[in-house]
């Protein structure tokens, strides 16, 4: 199946009235990538989805999916597949048949969808509720099913949308590890929208950071997490966010609450600049911001503090060995390379 | 001392004696309505099986009295009684289908339009509010009246030329269908527009994506949804048909002849007219046994599957 799914978005804009939900989207996916759209609500992913599968039509723009322009294809004739945030079965068919519907349009004889569509349950273990309609499944059945008709009819794309968001905090881990493992199995191209930043971080190869219309970021989990491109995805991505002080910056360091902290930037000269630091990069230790505990979040092997620095809040992640109790004065510090720095005006990452 | 006990009410039998009070009390708030409603319905019906079963003659009232089934051997013999039961059945045959269908298709156009569909639901129920009387005057000598009814005109203009339509048999059974089938069908329309509102849009979606056609999607999808509230639709308007009076009756009265003579009007005609009340109950219970039985039929398929 590589080879297929090779998805291009150039200039995607989308109207509703004098809203524009999508402000000119840009993006490429390659085949057999496992792609997040990650952005919170309205912020035009699942808009982008949507024109993506041929629900919607964009206003301006065009969409390629294998270097063929579909942008004026009907949704029938661009051979993808979708799992639905609602999972959208077709109530009054059984599972069997719910599976089976795809091939049966694709007019697959009978003698051919009975072994697809038994196949495809297996691989998402629902084999023993072919007879069963959707009514009479619980949630992460439902899913399953929903996962079983897309992947049944081999479509060069796999659009999900936030196919986990229904389910139970277990089951949302568990379904996640094994929809990772089948799309590899697969090799199919994955689309996946998501609001949760957990979900896109462990699932998708590369992900497009959605804010207000139009995408901030593209790029791997780990580098987006690492190099936030501007103070919108810095407060967007981690858990919790990353801090976020107005501060000065002057000849490579900047000062906060009167102290100064080292910076990786070796740049001279003065400016105003938001300087953000994650909570899991801020160390307890001496001659560094002076800073009293005032609420501690305990999560078991871990402990979230929240630290008054003389009127500004910092919220630090410690290990369960060293957690000081509420009330204890100290003092924070931060690795030079840890202090991400962005333009107080444009926003964007120094 | 155990007189004492057995008069405390322990808390098994103090439920029960409970339970009772509140059945007795449930049972004098139901029994006004229950009155009424045996006097009303029971007892009429009770009442018109028992006169089925006398000759009671008003214009020879001297040859009075208990005939037992002799009316209804009467009746299995009569021409006129298997002509008025077939009319009937073709009246309700092609009304119910021509509502379901007509209903069906103009709920489908009204779901995909954008604007005027408060507008269209409000003009679309007026024929149901009038009296059937007054749609049969209004449709005979409005619609159908010769030269003038707009119907007529239209047939003239058509070069079809000017039609007798309540004088001639196969018109007046096409008239009388046409003027059921324009009062009722908002009906069906209104309850299968408020079926294919409730379908969730996703669906469709999943189906667009699945490579379904429009027609496989309405098909597969909207029809089977669709399928209790049709056949809820198709039972009250069988049952409505089938016991259909007044607009015939103001219309053609039965006629030219007896060719749009429904069981019901033949039962009438041989009560009030021919003053043959025994036997115009028989075809009143013959009417009801009928329609009981295609009831039953029609709520076994409602249930199957």
């Amino acid at each position: 199946m590589s080879g297929r799914g090779q998805v291009r978005f150039d200039g995607i804009v989308k109207m509703h009235g004098e809203f524009a939900a999508l402000k000119g989207v840009t993006f490429d996916i390659e085949p057999g990538e496992f792609f997040a759209l990650l952005g919170p609500s309205g912020s035009g992913k699942s808009t982008t989805l949507r024109i993506l599968a041929g629900l919607d039509a964009p206003s301006a723009g065009r969409v390629f999916i294998d270097g063929q322009d579909i942008t004026a294809a009907d949704a029938c004739d661009r051979d993808i597949a979708m799992v639905f945030q609602s999972y959208a079965l077709y109530p009054h068919m059984t599972v069997y048949e719910n599976i089976a519907f795809p091939l049966e349009m694709a007019k697959m004889s009978k003698a051919e969808i009975a072994p697809a569509v038994r196949e495809a349950a297996r691989k998402v273990a629902i084999e023993h509720l072919l007879e069963r309609k959707p009514g009479q499944l619980s949630g992460g059945q439902q899913q399953r099913c929903a996962l079983a008709r897309a992947i049944v009819r081999k479509a060069r794309l796999f659009l999900l949308d936030e196919p986990l968001s229904n389910l139970d905090a277990k089951l949302r881990l568990e379904t996640r590890t094994e929809l990772k493992k089948l799309q590899r199995s697969l090799g199919v191209t994955a689309v996946y929208v998501t609001h949760d930043q957990e979900e896109a971080m462990t699932l998708a190869d590369r992900m497009a950071v959605f804010m207000a219309g139009e995408i901030q970021q593209i790029g791997r989990p780990a580098d987006v997490f690492a190099k936030p491109n501007s103070i919108d995805v810095a407060a967007f991505i981690g858990s919790p966010p990353m801090n976020l002080i107005p501060a000065r910056y002057k000849d490579g360091g900047v000062e906060i609450a009167g102290r100064r902290l080292e910076t990786g930037l070796k740049e001279a000269g003065e400016r105003n600049v938001v300087a953000g630091i994650r909570p899991g990069a801020v160390r307890i230790a001496a001659g560094g911001i002076p800073a009293v505990v005032e609420l501690v979040e305990d999560l078991g092997d871990t402990a979230i503090l929240d630290l008054d620095c003389s009127g500004i809040s910092i919220r630090a992640r410690v290990s369960d060995g060293d957690v000081p109790s509420e009330g204890a004065a100290l003092s924070i510090t931060a690795r030079p390379a840890d202090i991400h720095l962005f333009d107080a005006t444009t926003r964007r990452r120094l | 001392m155990p007189d004492n006990a057995a008069a405390i009410p322990t808390s098994g039998n103090l439920g029960r004696v409970l339970a009772r009070r509140e059945r007795r009390f449930a049972a004098a708030l139901l029994a006004p309505a229950f009155l009424a409603l045996l006097a009303t319905t029971t007892f009429p019906l009770l009442f018109l099986v028992g006169t089925s079963t006398f000759r009671m003659d008003l214009a020879m009232p001297f040859a009075d009295g208990f005939v037992g089934f002799e009316n209804y051997r009467t009746l299995l013999a009569d021409d006129r009684f298997w002509s008025s039961l077939l009319v009937s059945l073709i009246y309700t045959g092609s009304t119910v289908v021509l509502q379901v269908a007509l209903g069906l298709a103009l709920a489908l156009l009204v779901m995909d339009m954008k604007r005027g569909q408060g507008w269209f639901r409000v003009i679309a129920i007026l024929p149901v509010v009038l009296s059937p009387a007054v749609v049969g005057m209004i449709w005979r000598t409005f619609m159908l009246a010769p030269e003038f009814g707009i119907v007529d005109y239209l047939a003239i203009n058509a070069g079809l030329g000017s039609k007798n339509w309540l004088g001639d048999p196969l018109l007046a059974m096409v008239s009388v269908i046409v003027i059921h089938t324009w009062q009722w069908t908002p009906f069906a329309f209104m309850v299968l527009l408020a079926s294919l509102a409730s379908l969730p849009e996703d669906i469709y979606e999943a189906a667009r994506l699945d490579r379904a056609s429009a027609w496989q999607r309405f098909r597969r999808i909207t029809l089977p949804l669709l399928r209790p509230a049709i056949v809820m639709v198709v039972i009250m308007r069988t049952m409505v048909a089938l016991t259909a009076f007044a607009a015939i009756f103001t219309v053609t009265g039965g006629g030219p002849g007896t060719a749009t003579e429904i069981l019901n009007l033949y039962a009438y005609r041989k009560s009030f007219t021919e003053l043959s009340i025994g036997y115009g109950s028989a075809l009143a219970v013959a009417l009801l046994v009928v329609t009981i039985l295609i009831s039953g039929v029609l709520f076994a398929l409602r249930r199957a599957k």
